[in-house]
């Protein structure tokens, strides 16, 4: 059934009906081109490149012989190799313990900012924070100058105090114990936001409920808070444990010299002479594995949505009154501030600004000789400075952009099969970076593409790890902008892509300074990938910070460490002024 | 031939058909509401039009070109059409002036071409003195007059509105139906206005479209719906209405049994079987005597619940086979609860039904 309106008006409008077709038919042939199915073509195959094709060399030479007959020959070595056992069974008990330490670490200092009259709550968060942007391998090596057992400053401050011979250290870092304890000092931040956030949203009703049922103020937060912050802790903790395993730098620096091995280190190991490539390949599978397991688990976790997520808050959180209690929660928050930044800050200013690590700190001692030796006359630094902010820049320019519209194909469902460029820029999460690192050389260091020896190959490198952050960044800044918006500009006679250029990305502002700072700090310090896939005319400051560690030169790496921090903690400064940078004042929306 | 046509258009998500088969004809300069309850697929006929969405079968038609079908559709930016939107949608990015600039600008207009086309439609919107501002500094009928403007200043073929009154306050919404439509009038785009409320589409339709279930119901003019509704539906929407379901027993009589025997004065009778008749609230007269004489058209039952409302009241009538009717009357006719009383259905009132 035809529902024809109004027909007797139908004679009257033809004319003019029939002028204004002529007329938008010739407006339609202004070069007006959606090039969002190309695009999604493009960027479908850049992130294959990017992230299948390392896995699947990974898994090529871990599954061939070198002439290329398939073959277990690999894995059957790899399990019957006992150091290789060792090193894994290591790995994941280190892993293990950090996740365990940082997690009875960071609950009471979240719940102490969180849900406590404890004063100084916002100054402890940002200080935490501050933890995060550390390099986890210049906090190692920052221990290591601290509690060295002979030349650690807290070991000479300890024999200075009792009057003890040179054979007696009250720390040794170069142990299994002094491994956790480094690492649990820059992981447990991934716990304490976790669960600070979760004791931010748990609504105080339904603690209010337990109060007036009669539970008593602790019976309530063992009864009631602490439940509901439970699959926060535990995947505070997954997150950690993955990062404690996949990491390279600290081991490095605390374990070789004390004579063990964990996986990634072993791995890089048979990257040196001789190369053993395959079993390089075959060691990083079961590595991959254990990490998207954990990841999976992490995942499952905080996707169940248990309790403290959903409806986020009900009336500002009830905060304990601590009492006389707040100076033991002062001290436990002073405590662990001074560990994991105070005193490491200390050590490398200290030794930055010394001849000798074991020198007493007076005047006279004081000398800008080291900061001269790195920028004048060390000659690979100031090309490893070089190399590290054009690939900082370009890294971050570019991953921020390819996620950007990554981000906007999959939130706007732009392109049928968006949400599989979403699976593949969220997948190298996944990936450790010497994993990373071991499939990219197989992929490119090979006479085809020769790239090894060349920035590109640092720059893909950084590219698949770094995407991840980028992309999580801006996906979920898209959930804060209305379809409308952009819809608005498309009907009025914008492209997608104008209208991603004139409105979605000025909205998304602030998010894309934040992405792209995320992703300049991450590549700077970047170094379990680099470190394999560096030579000596692409050395990075992270690079010459760990050969440097080799030789001991402590002077030359607590300048190059302040450099790093300086810089990241410039950019993370800019980017939370940015709203004030940027021109207009951020406005709500219509 | 129409400007905009729907011709037999249908999207399908999956196994659910939201826009069934939907056929419509819109006439050059007309403003159409398309009006239904939430989920009948207004909105998405206003999308398939403005070309968010693809069809699944059919195709639209404006001026005679297909723009939108299972094969090819013309993406929203070569339509030539303009859309308000439910948040109004304003770039919190710029101000007035730069929102309402962004169309022209895209034409690549001369500035001096903006600047005039602009300031005329800030004007005819009363925004000239709020140029400047940001969206977010604005109250929600500013925004909303922003809006139109923005839509308004590109002269588009046709205008889409979606429920663009539904974020305001009942004043304002009442003072913006009769802007909307006084635009309208003056400059006469073809227009097609999604819409869940009633007042709403009355005020401003040259034509109604009430959609169910992603069909369209029916379509005229604001009086045919309301006194011609050619469906339960329909009569019910609109205005409201009692349904009695019954038998065709003469050429203009239905039995709603139990001795419930109803002539229509208007209306479609269905070939055979079961039919209805509505009467509209207010067209059902209560008394508490019985009636003498003919008992066509009467039916008795027991008051349910009654309510004082100042200007009329309001009545729940059980009737003795069991349905519940309801009824207003005028504040004079006050018949206690539980008592029985005696209905009238006068036969020009009752409107037969086929389906």
């Amino acid at each position: 059934m035809a529902h024809s309106v109004d027909t007797d008006q139908l004679m009257g409008d033809k004319v003019t009906t029939a002028a204004l077709s002529a007329d938008s038919t010739a407006r339609r042939h202004v070069g007006r081109l959606d090039l969002s199915t190309p695009l999604f073509l493009l960027l479908a195959t850049v992130l294959c490149v990017l992230v299948l094709l390392p896995l699947f060399w990974l898994g090529y030479y871990s599954l061939t012989t070198k002439s290329g007959s398939p073959t277990l020959a690999n894995f059957v070595r790899l399990f019957n190799d006992a150091t290789i056992r060792r090193a894994f069974l290591i790995a994941l008990s280190m892993a293990l313990s950090v996740g365990l330490f940082s997690c009875l670490v960071a609950t009471p200092l979240a719940w102490l900012v969180a849900r406590t009259d404890m004063p100084g709550q916002r100054f402890v968060r940002s200080l935490v924070t501050a933890s995060f942007v550390t390099p986890p391998f210049l906090g190692a090596i920052a221990w290591a100058m601290l509690a060295a057992p002979n030349s650690g400053i807290l070991n000479n401050i300890y024999r200075w105090a009792f009057g003890l011979d040179q054979s007696q250290a009250l720390f040794n870092i170069y142990t299994f114990t002094g491994l956790v304890f480094a690492v649990t000092c820059y992981s447990f931040p991934f716990v304490f936001t976790l669960v600070a956030n979760a004791f931010d949203k748990v609504p105080s009703d339904l603690e209010e409920a337990s109060a007036i049922l009669g539970g008593k103020p602790g019976t309530t937060l063992r009864r009631v808070t602490l439940p509901m912050v439970l699959p926060a802790m535990l995947a505070g903790s997954l997150v950690a444990i993955v990062q404690a395993f996949t990491m390279f730098g600290s081991p490095a620096i605390l374990a070789l010299p004390a004579g063990f091995h964990v996986i990634t280190t072993k791995i890089w190991s048979f990257f040196q002479f001789p190369p053993k490539l395959d079993l390089a390949a075959a060691s990083a599978v079961p590595l991959l594995i254990v990490t998207m397991l954990l990841l999976w688990g992490q995942r499952w976790l905080l996707g169940r949505r248990g309790y403290t997520v959903l409806g986020g808050k009900s009336g500002t959180p009830r905060r304990v009154k601590l009492g006389n209690w707040k100076w033991l929660a002062g001290a436990y928050v002073l405590l662990i501030l001074c560990v994991t930044i105070l005193f490491p800050y200390l050590a490398l200013l200290k030794v930055a600004l010394t001849h000798n690590i074991s020198e007493p700190l007076s005047w006279n001692s004081l000398t800008l000789h080291n900061f001269h030796f790195v920028l004048f006359e060390f000659s690979s630094t100031r090309l490893a400075i070089w190399n590290t902010l054009i690939l900082g820049l370009s890294t971050a320019t570019i991953a921020t952009g390819i996620a950007l519209v990554v981000a906007y194909l999959v939130a706007r469902r732009a392109a049928p099969g968006a949400a599989f460029l979403g699976v593949l820029a969220t997948a190298p999460i996944a990936i450790p970076g010497i994993v990373l690192g071991v499939g990219l050389f197989l992929a490119y260091a090979n006479p085809t593409f020769g790239l090894y020896g060349t920035l590109w190959i640092l720059l893909i490198a950084f590219l698949t790890i770094e995407l991840p952050a980028g992309y999580q960044q801006l996906s979920s800044a898209f959930h804060g902008v209305h379809p409308e918006l952009e819809e608005a500009s498309r009907i009025l006679g914008a492209t997608r892509l104008k209208t991603l250029w004139q409105i979605t990305a000025p909205l998304l502002r602030t998010s894309l300074i934040a992405a792209w700072c995320f992703v300049f700090i991450g590549t700077i310090r970047e170094l379990s990938a680099t470190v394999l896939l560096t030579t000596a005319q692409t050395k990075l400051v992270s690079v010459i910070i760990y050969d440097l560690n080799e030789s001991g030169d402590y002077g030359a790496i607590a300048v190059l460490g302040l450099l790093l921090l300086v810089v990241s903690f410039t950019v993370v400064f800019i980017a939370n002024r940015v709203p004030v940078l940027g021109g207009a004042p951020p406005r709500s929306g219509g | 031939m129409a400007f905009v046509e729907l011709d037999k258009l249908t999207k399908r998500y999956g196994q659910l058909t939201v826009v069934k088969e939907v056929d419509l004809a819109i006439e050059k300069g007309k403003l159409v509401c398309l009006l239904g309850p939430s989920g009948c697929g207004k909105t998405t006929t206003l999308r398939l039009v403005a070309g968010f969405v693809q069809p699944s079968d059919g195709q639209i038609r404006v001026g005679g070109r297909v723009v939108s079908s299972p094969k090819a559709s013309e993406p929203p930016e070569a339509r030539n059409m303009s859309m308000i939107f439910q948040s109004y949608a304003l770039w919190p990015h710029m101000t007035v002036f730069e929102n309402v600039a962004y169309g022209l600008r895209l034409r690549r207009l001369g500035k001096a071409d903006i600047q005039t086309k602009a300031s005329r439609i800030l004007q005819a919107t009363k925004l000239e003195s709020l140029a400047e501002r940001y969206p977010g500094e604005l109250s929600g009928g500013q925004q909303q007059r922003v809006s139109l403007a923005r839509a308004l200043v590109i002269e588009p073929e046709t205008l889409l509105l979606d429920e663009p009154l539904s974020n305001l306050d009942a004043n304002l919404r009442e003072e913006m139906r009769f802007e909307i439509r006084r635009l309208h009038d003056e400059f006469r785009y073809t227009t097609v206005y999604v819409t869940h409320d009633q007042t709403e589409a009355m005020t401003a339709a040259d034509v109604i479209v009430v959609m169910n279930q992603g069909n369209v119901e029916q379509a005229g003019s604001p009086e045919d719906i309301y006194e011609r509704p050619r469906s339960e539906f329909v009569a019910q929407f609109i205005g409201g209405a009692n349904i009695f379901k019954g038998k065709r027993v003469g050429t203009d009589t239905v039995d709603c049994g139990n001795g419930l025997v109803l002539r229509c004065g208007s209306g479609d009778y269905a070939a055979s079987g079961q039919m209805a008749v509505s009467v509209r609230h207010h067209d059902l007269h209560l008394t508490n005597e019985k009636p003498s004489g003919d008992l066509a058209n009467w039916t008795s039952g027991k008051v349910l619940r009654q309510v004082y409302l100042g200007s009329h009241r309001d009545y729940l009538v059980s009737l003795s086979g069991g349905e519940t009717v309801r009824a207003i009357a005028p504040v004079n006719v006050a018949i206690p609860e539980n008592q029985q009383v005696w209905l009238h259905c006068p036969p020009d009132r009752c409107r037969a039904l086929a389906h």
